[in-house]
């Protein structure tokens, strides 16, 4: 009995770590692909509510509202230098522009805390320099309406300027998940007039 | 109602998981699997209440290297959906970034007097997890437990020397959908070169979970390199 007792309990325990291997190899398989990089993951907003419209100065000190782009998707991203997943993220933010500008696409960057002599320095160090539209926002209030907690935090705005997917934290932007997501995003709203490039 | 032990899962972290209730009469309860009662059913109850609890905590691990421009250590946590990584910052790198960007000597000179960490929490789960600052203590060999200082704190105080400044530190709370991260500064009111275990606690599908990452240090006043 007491032998029978013992394999019973090797064998049970042999069940038992054999259990706990599986369960552990489910917990990595969890894992987002990509291990530590940037990732590429956005979240669908289910119910996309419109975006708070903002007026904010260029590099050239000309103003723009967030608005003037209404009937192209938008991917509005907060940013910093001084962020390193900001830098990161910022090559890919310019490929996936010039891939994607003519059909309806900008990034619209908003600089937080930092002024135009400041980041006009940084971009001029980057072998790869955004072409798209870099704003200024001193007073972050443009985070405080979107409320943002960390940079770099984005949003993908529709045609009609309501927010549908957000990413908190740096993201390989030129991704195919996230172009084709860019692509569904234009492909929703082309029947509406596109606005002037600036 | 009283937390159940924790558990130690490999080097230098431990686990437990809110699941894991006790039911008042000195049964552990984990996702409504009583452990507990006669000693032949407790035997089969505590090896299932054993995976029930790897199920909620997921795979654990503590991985340390050695920061190639301070030559610190960073530690590495991966505690089921929660990554959290942790480099020790030396005084004179937190005083360049804040004053960089800047803020007075006098701001600067505050949070680089306390043990500062820059930090990257990580969703690297396929659900939404969320964590709150204010829940995580660094306990120090004597048993003392000091709270990570809150954003607000500093904010409030920068906002005291007139400066308008709020970025650059990891937020009080937040929640975290699939593939979202933060990388900022956490700092602790600790002297240099403490040493200390950290507490912390996040939220996982509804469950709350907690994990200790042992041995960790403040950076000294000038690094090795």
């Amino acid at each position: 009995m007491r032998r029978r007792k013992g394999l019973s309990n090797r064998v049970r325990l042999a069940a038992i770590t054999a259990a706990a291997v599986l369960l552990g190899a489910v917990g990595l398989q969890a894992q987002p692909p990509g291990g530590e990089g940037l990732g590429h993951a956005m979240t669908r907003i289910e119910a996309p509510v419109a975006a708070p419209d903002f007026q904010l100065q260029d590099m050239d000190g000309a103003p723009q509202a967030l608005s003037d782009y209404r009937g192209r998707v938008v991917l509005l991203n907060l940013w910093a230098t001084w962020c390193p997943p900001c830098r990161k993220e910022m090559p890919s933010l310019e490929r996936l522009f010039l891939r994607l500008r003519a059909e309806g696409f900008v990034v619209v960057a908003v600089n937080q805390w930092e002024t135009p002599d400041h980041v006009f320095s940084y971009l001029g160090q980057l072998e790869v320099q955004p072409t798209f539209p870099v704003l200024f926002d001193r007073e972050s209030k443009v985070a405080d309406a979107f409320g943002v907690k960390g940079l770099p935090t984005s949003f993908l705005l529709d045609r009609q300027g309501r927010v549908a997917f957000r990413a908190v934290g740096g993201r390989d932007f030129d991704h195919p998940d996230v172009e084709r997501t860019i692509r569904e995003l234009l492909a929703a709203g082309a029947e509406r007039p596109i606005s002037a490039a600036p | 109602m009283p937390r159940a032990p924790e558990k130690t899962w490999g080097d230098r972290v431990s686990l437990s998981c809110e699941g894991l209730n006790n039911d008042g009469i000195g049964n552990t309860v984990v996702g409504g699997l009583t452990c507990g009662g006669t000693r032949a059913r407790a035997r089969l109850r505590l090896l299932l209440c054993m995976l029930c609890a790897s199920l909620a905590a997921g795979a654990a691990e503590v991985t340390q290297r050695t920061s190639s421009q301070t030559g610190l250590p960073i530690w590495t946590v991966r505690a089921g959906g929660l990554s959290l990584e942790l480099a020790p910052q030396l005084p004179d790198f937190i005083q360049a970034v804040f004053t960089s960007r800047g803020i007075p000597q006098e701001a600067a000179n505050l949070i680089a007097a306390d043990c500062v960490f820059g930090t990257i929490v990580r969703n690297a789960s396929e659900g939404v997890i969320s964590y709150t600052l204010a829940d995580w203590r660094a306990v120090t060999s004597d048993g003392q437990a000091h709270p990570v200082k809150a954003k607000a704190a500093w904010v409030s105080r920068w906002r005291e020397l007139g400066v308008t400044f709020r970025w650059l530190l990891l937020p009080d709370e937040q929640t975290f959908n699939v593939g979202d991260w933060s990388q900022a500064f956490t700092t602790v009111e600790l002297p240099r070169d403490t040493g200390f275990d950290l507490h912390v606690s996040w939220s996982e599908r509804g469950e709350q979970h907690r994990a200790i990452v042992e041995g960790l240090r403040c950076a000294p006043a000038k690094g090795p390199q």
